[in-house]
């Protein structure tokens, strides 16, 4: 439940609290998407939060790539 | 249908039927012996247990107290030995720090910046001869010193590097990640001097999840004894690949069965990811290969293991060394384990004699 909670967190703070670009720009999306994939992989934390981090980056992507 | 046919086929069938026979009856009389689960019949069950592991004991080397505040590690990724110093790579800091075989702070170089003998997350360092290579993450450059740490050049990637191992002649073993954005993507990529491509190899492994897709390229690289290097995959794949400093693949090496797996289902996205955990870290020195499998966390997660097992160059088990703390990654040089805890404090620990 509590780590449910935590996942939920994360998400909502990826969601929310990162900063809609001016200009959705395609490129800075990938090189984004790239160094948060690359941080999460070398965090080598144990991978229940690897994976969850992981996700956050796709998200983040995502919101990026769609301007919101 | 001749006669001769439908003799041969009765005759096939007879020795299927003898053959359900004969192990129904092996199966029935395990299960009321007790020694085989009703659940299944496993051929592992009727092998003899394979011989226990010695447990090495270690000792660990007090490291000195007065330690400078640059001597504190912010996220120690990679390690190299230079036959006298050992070198962590620090994503945090953006530096290379040196240490003696004893753990006293010698010093440091980089510092974050694009320029020439500047960092951005360096991810990968390794020694070749009188050249400190270190993989310059976010640069997409591996960038050379020398032992000094004074900037001698480098050379631009075409994708983000993550590890850089030295094979002879100035050539350079680089890895990276999968992006998945690409149809094919390599893991391996060898440099000549110079920076020249001489090779790319192993494909990643994909799925229909990217975020599965991670794990499963998730490799580590030992280097060897002669100019050729190790590739273990962290999860899935039990086999330890051999390849030569060409490239080319040499037969995969089957693990220990000793050596457990450790399978996992994280409960994250549709269906969960099923992981079969198999080895966190792993260094290679004088023949033998050092592989610390993960450990379960709370029943469903994986996390640095306490242990390192000894596998010799067939893939035989050789002997088993527990830690005192957990270790996300460690080398073995000097007759001494270098090893990072979960603290990103440098552990050195010696097999007591």
């Amino acid at each position: 439940m509590t780590k449910r909670l935590a996942i939920l967190a994360l998400v909502g703070l990826v969601l929310v609290t990162t900063a809609a670009p001016a200009v959705n720009n395609q490129a800075q999306c990938n090189a984004n998407h790239r160094s948060c994939r690359e941080y999460t992989l070398n965090l080598d934390e144990p991978w229940y939060k690897v994976a969850v981090m992981l996700t956050a980056c796709d998200i983040a992507f995502g919101k990026c790539i769609m301007g919101i | 249908m001749s006669w001769l046919r439908w003799r041969r086929k009765a005759k096939a069938g007879v020795r299927a039927a003898v053959l359900v026979l004969l192990l129904g009856t092996v199966a029935v009389t395990g299960i009321l012996a007790g020694t085989v689960p009703a659940g299944g019949l496993s051929l592992l069950a009727f092998l003899p247990d394979l011989p226990a592991v010695p447990r090495l004991r270690i000792v660990e080397i007090a490291r000195p107290a007065d330690r400078p505040d640059d001597a504190i590690l912010g996220r120690p990724v990679a390690m190299a030995f230079d036959g006298a110093r050992l070198l962590v790579a620090d994503a945090l800091d953006c530096a290379v720090k040196i240490f003696s075989q004893d753990g006293r702070y010698l010093g440091s170089f980089g510092g974050k910046g694009q320029g020439p003998g500047e960092l951005s997350f360096p991810s990968g360092v390794c020694v070749d001869g009188d050249v400190i290579a270190v993989a310059d993450k976010l640069n997409l450059r591996i960038q050379l010193f020398d032992r000094q740490g004074r900037s001698r050049g480098g050379f631009v990637l075409p994708f983000t590097p993550d590890r850089v191992f030295a094979l002879s002649a100035g050539r350079f073993l680089v890895t990276s990640n999968p992006t998945g954005r690409r149809s094919v993507e390599s893991l391996l990529h060898i440099y000549g001097p110079a920076g020249r491509p001489i090779w790319d190899g192993l494909e990643a492994r994909r799925s229909s999840d990217a975020v599965t897709d991670a794990f499963l390229n998730m490799i580590l690289v030992c280097p060897g004894q002669a100019d050729d290097f190790y590739v273990l995959f962290r999860s899935g794949d039990r086999r330890i690949f051999h390849y030569s400093a060409s490239g080319s693949l040499r037969s995969p090496m089957a693990v220990d069965e000793r050596l457990a797996s450790t399978p996992v289902v994280m409960p994250v996205g549709r269906g969960g990811i099923r992981l079969s955990g198999f080895c966190w870290a792993a260094a290679f020195d004088r023949g033998l290969l050092y592989l610390s499998p993960p450990r379960l966390l709370a029943g469903k997660d994986l996390g640095p293991g306490r242990s390192v097992a000894i596998l010799d160059a067939n893939g035989r088990m050789r002997a088993e060394i527990d830690l005192p703390c957990a270790v996300h990654r460690f080398l073995v040089a000097a007759g001494r384990v270098f090893a990072i805890d979960e603290d990103e404090e440098l552990r050195i620990f010696e097999v007591a004699r």
